[in-house]
């Protein structure tokens, strides 16, 4: 046990730094049960940019560029930066968009589902249910020779591109110079903590998530096909820090329970498959939507792909009525993730056995 | 035997589907390993690696010949 803590000891101290500063993040005004998810923020974002014209969910999330400039940041002082690509980056952007599509049918990514069992909410444990099952389905692919083709070196040029980019979109959006970017009046996305402290969250979270591999997706992965702890456990901790955070911070008004939960709804079905698709999806992605920002950051032009579908993602999701709202899911959401299986499947099939016939 | 102190090899992949195929090769040809997530010491990437023991490098190389695997790298660590 004394060699486990030694040897995972990154891991576990992120784990708790996420807690901590997600529970802050949230007392100091982001929206409740939010104080990190990454789904939500490029729903945001997507929104802010006027991709979709969901007025109540429009925000430059600073976390999000924190994460991406904290992984660069990392990578660059330990010299991991490295520009790679070329792996089907338009599979990758499909992949991503169903993420997305699976993501807000279940209100959050796999980071902010654990926030929100942390918190009490048990609508949660639907959605952690689902995201396991996911993550069974594609581990099963990839144990049969699943393969999205190796990326190359790139040049650091285009590794940098994505994290630059969202930089200077971030300063445009911050010092509102050409006043283009929108920003919510009411409802999610005008909830928020002062930028310069969403920031400096981000940028904490996303050098300890480059330092320490932090990825759900990855560490149920571990769990499956290697019976290893080392990056799940990272979460266990996130969890029990939010747990005991909720409780000193909510007191007596803490209590497990499906309804009353905000941002979110209680319809267990439909949680159980948004977060089954988030899971096959991720997996075979290589990694959640916090590793793909993190890979992102530092220089991986396939996960700054990824990012763009689950950008894309979000703008159908709200242009389409696919996002559910705390009212539940709607229709033309639940048509687009039993879509989204029938993709991931069609793509998990033909990438594990088309190459056997050397047709991939 | 991987879970033993002392040196250990571990071969990368580009893809976790090269790593799986190894496997596969090693179980036929009855050489010793398992899949492991590659060490956050070798590499900031997330994927799966071979662990065996050093000595097997020699067999190893020729099986990855043999087989047409690209292996990332080969790597020998201090448990």
């Amino acid at each position: 046990m004394k060699e486990f803590f030694k040897r995972n000891r990154l891991i576990l101290t992120t784990g708790f730094v996420i807690g901590v500063i997600a529970l802050a993040l949230g007392a100091l005004g982001n929206p409740g049960n939010m104080g990190f998810c990454v789904a939500c923020f490029l729903r945001d974002i997507a929104g802010s940019l006027g991709l979709h014209g969901s007025a109540n969910v429009q925000y430059f999330r600073p976390e999000i560029v924190g994460i991406l400039l904290g992984s660069t940041l990392a990578a660059l002082a330990f010299r991991e930066f490295k520009g790679r690509g070329g792996s089907s980056p338009v599979l990758r952007f499909i992949l991503g968009a169903f993420v997305m599509i699976g993501a807000l049918m279940f209100l959050g990514c796999p980071l902010r589902m654990i926030i929100r069992l942390g918190s009490g909410d048990l609508n949660a444990l639907l959605g952690l249910a689902g995201f396991f099952a996911g993550i069974l389905a594609g581990a099963a692919f990839l144990k049969k020779g699943f393969n999205l083709k190796r990326a190359y070196t790139i040049s650091c040029v285009e590794g940098a591109a994505f994290p630059v980019a969202m930089l200077v979109l971030f300063i445009l959006s911050v010092s509102g110079i050409f006043g283009v970017f929108l920003s919510s009046e009411e409802g999610p996305g005008s909830l928020h903590a002062f930028w310069v402290v969403s920031l400096v969250a981000g940028l904490v979270v996303g050098f300890l998530c480059q330092r320490s591999r932090m990825c759900m997706a990855g560490g149920l992965r571990d769990v499956v096909l290697f019976r290893d702890c080392s990056l799940i456990s990272g979460f266990i901790v996130l969890f029990l820090t939010v747990l005991v955070g909720s409780l000193i911070l909510k007191g007596g008004a803490f209590s497990f329970a499906f309804s009353g939960q905000p941002v979110a709804h209680t319809d267990g079905l439909w949680n159980f498959l948004g977060m089954a698709l988030v899971g096959w999806a991720s997996i075979l992605l290589g990694g959640c939507p916090l590793r793909q920002l993190v890979l992102a950051g530092e220089g991986n032009s396939d996960s700054a792909i990824a990012v763009l579908g689950m950008i894309a993602g979000a703008a159908f999701c709200h242009n389409w009525g696919l996002a559910s709202s705390a009212d539940g899911p709607t229709a033309n959401g639940k048509v687009a993730v039993v879509a989204g299986f029938v993709v991931v499947a069609l793509i998990s099939i033909i990438c594990t056995f088309a190459k056997k016939k050397g047709e991939n | 035997m991987i879970h033993k102190k002392g040196a250990q090899l571990y071969v990368t992949f580009y893809t976790s589907a090269d790593a799986m195929a190894l496997e596969r090769a090693c179980r036929a040809a009855g050489l010793p390993g398992r899949l492991l997530p590659v060490p956050r010491s070798i590499t900031s990437d997330c994927g799966v690696a071979w662990a065996t023991e050093p000595c097997q490098r020699a067999a190893l190389t020729v099986l990855l010949e043999q087989a047409h695997l690209e292996a990332a790298g080969i790597f020998e660590t201090e448990e």
